[in-house]
């Protein structure tokens, strides 16, 4: 057990998982005295008839005030004004966000608009600035990664001020979570591949981290334990109903650890690589996981040991003798990207080198890591990391990473 | 009902005391460190002039604030937050919790991650800044202590460490 | 891993533990927008100066605090009417209970009618009557409590309410406000988070958010109760503190069970704490259940035993060794406490005769598939300290 000097743990959300999970909405919109929410997905969303099987699973219960489909891929100022007048126009009382992190995120934007009669959404970015409950929010996440179904933040883009504005307040957390097997369970293989991965890092840096808690080491072992033990299940059978809802559950569970624990070099590194080269996000989390772990190690082998309990099992565990197990840990990491990289024909990337666009385009170019390391020191993550991070140290993991080769770490500072 | 009571709670004026001159101390050494280190200078000189940076203590103080003027040039500029611009502002929770950090019983990325300060402010200046914080502990506290402020303290030349401290002693006190 | 087809969780709870947790009130409170809190407690914990703790955390806020220090070990409904009358006279926006048990009841009654009606009280008696959230409600535990605490429950004046409402909205888990206390209300205190967490996470309801609080409560107690009781240990205390806040949540979400329905029938019927006689029955009645269907007792073995004795221990032999784990630890605290603590109910003065009436009493509670039968095996067992050999 882990008790660190001092910490905060909040997991406000209420959930509601299962099979049939929909269908519980309107019951949970009656308890926050509501009942006419507005919809708020994107494209992609409804394209892939999700929104229709939520309205399907609905609609006799509730009315539907509006719906909106035209969520951009980043949340903007414009947008969520725009939202917020649909909200007004048509007497909505409530907000259903169905989707991913921009989703979520515009739907937190236009929720303090119509709660707080905002002509100005800047008045209120910052932390701690919203005092009171704002409308019902319920979300239901149609990929198992991002977590943001129970984090209390948000950031949304004001492209003509040239400002990204971030706004933290518990009173941004979503009301409801739904994790619902349906909504993920057309979810290609590679994507569940990287979207779970995501969920992955953020258990396990949340775990390793200097911010980790009892709290948040219960929910990140529960996590670890629920994506390793079904992912490559789900993507040799993505039908696996059982196995979805496990990775939903999962990636919930890492959200709730993460969002009090919060991440280290993994997250810089990722977040660096994925505004330079425009890698998807989970991509560069399967990609980077062991390289972090490897460069806490020096102090963290207690900590990163432990999880190859969750990861592997006992019998592994036990059977690996203890001052090993750190290792095994990152080498299990290791596996499963390659596992998944053969099941899915290759399109789940193991180093930077290999990862492509669309076109099959090389996505990040070797002349790019420099600004993929000075990137990484702007971002906040590194604050929560065991160790240091300088410009130096960032290249030398981004150059192993892109490659694929193990971490020297022998080349580590302080080591 | 003599059982019920109201009462105001007093105040902290030593500890309060206290970490305002630590805060005087960090403002004037942060001055002196952006003239003299060199890692210090190049984290100022990423951030945008007239940049400023507030430390303090919720509810009501003490404060600092450092900032660069229009010419570019690091200057601490006092204890009144009021009426200034404030581009980032750091607010430790609470008296105690700043005691912890100015006795050096937490370090900067401990307090942070326990959640004991609140920050608003661009992200990437927070980096900097805690990166200024740590290069200046370095140079005002003892090696023994210095280590359980930073998570990793660095290797640098006798000249940098030893030369350096004492000059940004002298301008610290001094206050140029 | 187990999970359910389907669950719902909720939990409102925010927990600051550890050093100076107190210090921070003052911006908790702000962020729940409150400006004037109401501090409740009972004269015991007064007199031990834990509320100038509490006071002394506001130094600096400019904030007026008003301070009731007088619940009685019995509280009834004409005191929450007393007390809403300070409350409002004297602008009070929050409530802050200090202490256990009955504080904590009076706390909850009273954030009813404060944040509603008066008449409120009596129609809110019942499950999940209270429609919305109530006003801002803090819990800083101390040294014992009852178990309901974090939870969902409370019950005064004959009445009960039951509402995820009702829940405090921070917990402050302050080293300061747990310390010293004796062994009995240490273990009481200790055994009651041990039986409701191992409860909720052995029970068909499991679900993996209660699991969450379930597995860092039993942690929390199997690595430190008896450090604790030995040594006063003062990290472990606060853990303890920990896993009282934890089980209480889980408790929340999850089915009563039987520990809880006996242990507080006997309780009631020997007058010794309940959380000792939940801690003599808690092995017997997961042994009685080694065997059922839906029981994950083998999952238990790893928070209460930790890492390397559960990934050491064979899969089979998993639940009985969770179960001996727990008779091993109440051996040592017994024989720490030189027998204070009792191993056996009869040791725990309940004459045999009296074991009838605790299982009718347990089973009139009429909530879980256990009947007379089942109970008074139990009960036998644990009288005489004779392990029930599952076949």
């Amino acid at each position: 057990m882990y008790l660190s000097g001092y910490y905060e743990f909040c997991c406000r959300v209420k959930m509601i998982a299962g099979h049939d999970a929909l269908e519980k909405i309107p019951g949970a919109l009656a308890q926050l005295h509501a009942g006419r929410p507005l919809i708020i997905t994107d494209k992609g969303v409804s394209g892939a008839g999700l929104v229709d099987t939520v309205v399907d699973a609905i609609k006799d219960g509730i009315d539907i005030g509006a719906m909106a489909d035209d969520v951009p891929q980043d949340s903007s100022v414009k947008v969520v004004n725009h939202l917020a007048d649909v909200y007004r126009d048509n007497n909505c009382d409530s907000i259903v966000a169905v989707g991913g992190g921009s989703v979520m995120d515009t739907a937190k934007g236009v929720n303090i608009v119509v709660s707080e009669n905002a002509d100005d959404l800047m008045k209120f970015s910052g932390v701690g600035v919203l005092k009171k409950a704002l409308k019902p929010l319920l979300v239901i996440p149609t990929t198992s990664g991002t977590g943001s179904e129970v984090t209390l933040a948000a950031v949304i883009k004001d492209h003509e001020r040239h400002l990204k504005m971030a706004f933290a307040s518990y009173f941004l957390l979503p009301d409801v979570a739904i994790l619902d097997s349906r909504m993920t369970l057309t979810l290609p293989p590679f994507l569940t591949a990287s979207t779970a991965m995501d969920a992955m890092a953020h258990a396990v840096e949340a775990y390793t981290g200097l911010a980790k808690n009892p709290m948040s080491d219960a929910n990140a072992i529960a996590a670890i334990s629920l994506i390793s033990s079904n992912l490559l299940n789900v993507i040799k059978t993505p039908s696996d109903r059982e196995g979805r809802l496990a990775l939903a559950n999962g990636a919930t569970l890492a959200g709730a650890a993460f969002s009090n624990s919060l991440v280290g070099v993994v997250h810089a590194l990722g977040h660096a690589t994925g505004s330079v080269c425009g890698v998807p996000h989970g991509v560069c989390m399967s990609i980077l996981l062991p390289y972090g772990l490897e460069y806490n190690m020096h102090k963290r082998a207690h900590f990163t040991g432990e999880l190859l309990l969750p990861l592997a099992g006992a019998e592994v565990y036990v059977g690996t003798p203890k001052h090993l197990r750190a290792e095994g840990t990152v080498a299990y990491i290791r596996k499963m990207n390659q596992n998944m990289h053969d099941a899915t024909d290759g399109r789940h990337a193991r180093f930077f080198e290999e990862v492509k666009d669309r076109d099959g385009r090389r996505m990040v170019p070797r002349e790019k890591l420099e600004d993929i390391a000075e990137a990484a020191l702007d971002d906040g993550s590194i604050v929560y990391n065991p160790e240091e991070c300088d410009y130096e140290d960032f290249l030398m993991i981004i150059r192993a990473a892109w490659e694929g080769a193990p971490l020297d770490r022998s080349l580590i500072k302080g080591v | 009902m003599d059982d019920f009571k109201e009462i105001t709670a007093g105040n902290k004026p030593f500890k309060k005391a206290y970490v305002a001159i630590m805060l005087w101390f960090v403002g004037r050494a942060i001055q002196a460190a952006a003239r003299v280190d060199k890692d210090v200078k190049k984290e100022f000189e990423k951030l945008p002039d007239g940049f400023t940076f507030c430390l303090g203590v919720l509810p009501r103080g003490p404060y600092m604030i450092v900032g660069k003027n229009e010419k570019g040039r690091v200057k601490y500029m006092g204890w009144k937050p009021d009426g200034k611009r404030i581009d980032l502002d750091m607010k430790i929770k609470n008296i105690e919790a700043a005691i912890l950090m100015f006795t050096f019983q937490e370090s900067t990325a401990a307090a942070s991650a326990r959640n004991r300060m609140i920050v608003d402010g661009e992200v990437p200046y927070v980096c900097a800044i805690v990166r200024v914080l740590d290069i200046g502990e370095v140079y005002l506290l003892p090696k023994f202590i210095a280590r359980l402020a930073v998570k990793r303290y660095p290797a640098w030349s006798f000249g940098r460490k030893y030369i350096g401290r004492v000059r940004i002693y002298f301008r610290s006190i001094l206050g140029y | 891993m187990f999970f359910p087809d389907n669950y719902e969780f909720y939990c409102p709870v925010k927990i600051n533990s550890g050093n100076r947790a107190l210090e921070h009130l003052p911006v908790e409170l702000d962020a729940l927008n409150a400006r004037k809190p109401f501090i409740i407690t009972d004269k015991e914990i007064a007199k031990k100066g834990l509320i100038k703790k509490i006071t002394g955390a506001f130094k600096d806020s400019g904030i007026t605090l008003g301070i009731f220090d007088g619940v009685p070990p019995v509280p009834d409904l004409k005191l929450v009417r007393r007390l809403m009358n300070n409350y409002r006279d004297t602008g009070c926006d929050s409530i802050i209970a200090a202490g256990g048990g009955a504080v904590v009841d009076t706390a909850k009654a009273l954030n009813i009618v404060v944040s509603g009606r008066p008449e409120d009280l009596k129609e809110s008696a019942g499950e999940d009557l209270i429609k919305s959230p109530l006003g801002p409600f803090v819990f800083v535990p101390t040294a014992s409590g009852t178990g309901f605490e974090t939870s969902r429950f409370a019950t005064l004046g004959g009445l009960s309410f039951s509402s995820h409402f009702l829940m405090p909205d921070l917990v402050v888990i302050d080293p300061r406000m747990v310390t010293s206390e004796n062994a009995d209300a240490v273990v009481s205190t200790a055994m009651i988070a041990l039986a409701h967490s191992a409860q909720s996470y052995t029970c068909p309801a499991k679900n993996p958010m209660t699991d969450t609080y379930a597995y860092a409560a039993m942690q929390f107690v199997g690595e430190n109760l008896a450090n604790v009781v030995r040594s006063g240990d003062k990290k472990g205390r606060l853990a303890l503190a920990n896993a009282a806040t934890m089980a209480g949540i889980a408790f929340s979400n999850s089915p009563r069970g039987m520990v809880h329905d006996l242990g507080w029938a006997a309780g009631d019927i020997s007058g010794l704490p309940h959380g000792i006689c939940m801690g003599i029955l808690l092995p017997y009645v997961l042994e009685y259940n080694i065997d059922s269907e839906g029981y994950h007792m083998s999952d238990m073995l790893l928070p209460i035993a930790g890492f390397e004795i559960y990934a050491g221990t064979a899969k089979n032999l998993k639940a009985r060794k969770a179960i001996n784990f727990i008779y091993d630890m109440q051996h040592e605290i017994h024989d720490i406490t030189r027998g204070n603590i009792p191993l056996t109910l009869k040791d725990a003065g309940i004459s045999k005769d009296a074991l009838d009436g605790v299982a009718r009493a347990a089973v009139g509670e009429g909530r879980l598939g256990f009947n007379l039968d089942d109970c008074m095996v139990i009960l036998e067992h644990a009288w005489e300290g004779k392990q029930i050999t599952s076949s």
